[in-house]
């Protein structure tokens, strides 16, 4: 039964027609080194909603370019190729999770908002941790939700089986898969793997509420994961499954992060959230 | 709304959505129909002083004695208060980096015990999400997890 709803909820999840064509072609090229920028904009013309959405971002004042970008050509030069590659699929993820997330009793803009919450607060763990910045780590933040976009009907559907489940005290993604045989962190990854993403990446989706299971530890997990929890702690974000969710101990060791640090972080999300969404 | 407080009069109805380790602290008095209601973040502003000054509600220790004050502002009594508390809420497990709603909790019991005032009412902890709808013009204090609706 949970097998064949497993299966069920791969197929919808393979005819899941969100990455925009153009995007995916763009982040290969941003990966190969002998791409050039000219071919990156000539692409990125035969997508124009998401140029505007790129623009828009690149704008805002969470990045603080001083002077207002208005070409594609402009924005490669200001922001250079690994944060134009980030903020190329948050343009992607701005699109897909502006909707109301059934099952998990988002409204309609809350998961982005979540989304983009967890990048910048990750991204404001790296500095305060002195971890190596890095732009994957936002862009995993950006997509550690994914999966609720195509688990969210099966959810809906379950709803009172999953919370029950939950109810016995147990995590709501362990309920999850309880119930439905997988969970949100799982399709989500297996989303990104079959789009190719990078490996750690795709294991910082997939560990994001069990940073403990992963084969290999990674800062990056370590960081989604906390970030994860700290805003919905904060309420951003938060759904149906409130915070019944388990910080893993050994996470918050391994990146020797004080209760201090958290605050001050938590203190400072809302105004980076601010100054990223507010252009949009 | 996050890091924020509103007062009311009589007709006014307060709502704050998704409290999760965030106080939400119901301040209500019923002869003069006057109240307000924070909901603030965290605990202590000394985390982040130049954060508490431009906006003091994010913190349970600026923002309470300033929801009083404005309460008073409407012509509400210190000694007709009814004073409700909802949210401080946290993960599951063990983890003590997480118990920023404990936190909260704390600092409120003892702003509020060395004002001499008590809370009346209380609905604190676990790991749900609350959303709280203050009536001003009876005092009525509603909280809903999901579906599920409760009178405080």
């Amino acid at each position: 039964m949970k097998q064949s709803r497993k299966r069920e909820i791969i197929s919808k999840m393979k005819s899941f027609p969100s990455m925009s064509g153009i995007a995916a072609r763009v982040l290969k090229l941003l990966d190969d080194p002998d791409s050039s920028a000219n071919q990156v904009e000539q692409l990125l013309k035969q997508d124009p909603s998401l140029t505007a959405n790129l623009l828009k971002l690149t704008n805002s004042a969470y990045f603080g370019i001083p002077s207002k970008i208005g070409s594609v050509r402009h924005a490669i030069a200001m922001l250079g190729w690994n944060r134009l590659s980030k903020l190329v699929i948050a343009a992607c993820v701005s699109a897909i999770t502006d909707r109301k997330i059934p099952g998990y009793g988002l409204p309609p803009g809350m998961l982005w908002q979540h989304s983009v919450a967890v990048s910048v607060t990750a991204e404001g763990l790296m500095r305060e941790l002195k971890v190596a910045q890095s732009d994957e780590i936002f862009t995993a933040a950006l997509l550690h939700d994914l999966g609720k976009l195509i688990l969210g009907g099966f959810v809906e559907q379950e709803l009172d089986e999953i919370e029950k489940a939950a109810a016995r005290g147990i995590p709501f993604q362990m309920a999850e898969q309880e119930v439905l045989g997988t969970d949100h962190a799982e399709i989500g990854a297996l989303m990104l793997e079959s789009w190719s993403f990078p490996t750690e990446l795709v294991s910082a989706v997939r560990w994001h509420h069990d940073p403990d299971s992963a084969p290999e530890t990674s800062s990056m997990i370590d960081i989604v994961h906390v970030a994860n929890v700290l805003c919905l702690m904060i309420g951003i974000g938060i759904g149906v499954e409130g915070l019944h969710y388990v910080p893993s101990v050994s996470a918050t060791k391994r990146l020797g992060i004080k209760p201090t640090q958290l605050e001050l972080i938590a203190s400072q999300t809302l105004e980076w959230v601010k100054k990223l969404t507010d252009a949009m | 709304m996050v890091g924020d407080m509103k007062v009311g009069v009589k007709g006014d109805e307060i709502i704050t959505h998704a409290l999760g380790s965030c106080l939400g602290l119901m301040i209500y008095d019923p002869v003069a129909h006057v109240g307000g209601m924070l909901h603030a973040m965290l605990p202590l502003s000394k985390i982040n002083p130049q954060k508490a000054a431009a906006n003091p509600f994010m913190f349970v220790d600026k923002g309470v004695p300033i929801l009083f004050k404005e309460v008073y502002g409407l012509g509400g009594k210190k000694e007709r208060l009814i004073i409700k508390a909802a949210g401080c809420g946290s993960p599951m497990g063990k983890n003590e980096m997480f118990k920023i709603g404990e936190r909260n909790y704390t600092v409120l019991k003892k702003l509020l015990w060395k004002n001499g005032v008590l809370l009346k009412a209380e609905e604190v902890g676990d790991s749900i999400s609350r959303t709280v709808n203050f009536d001003i013009s009876t005092g009525r204090v509603t909280i809903k997890t999901g579906q599920e609706k409760r009178l405080l």
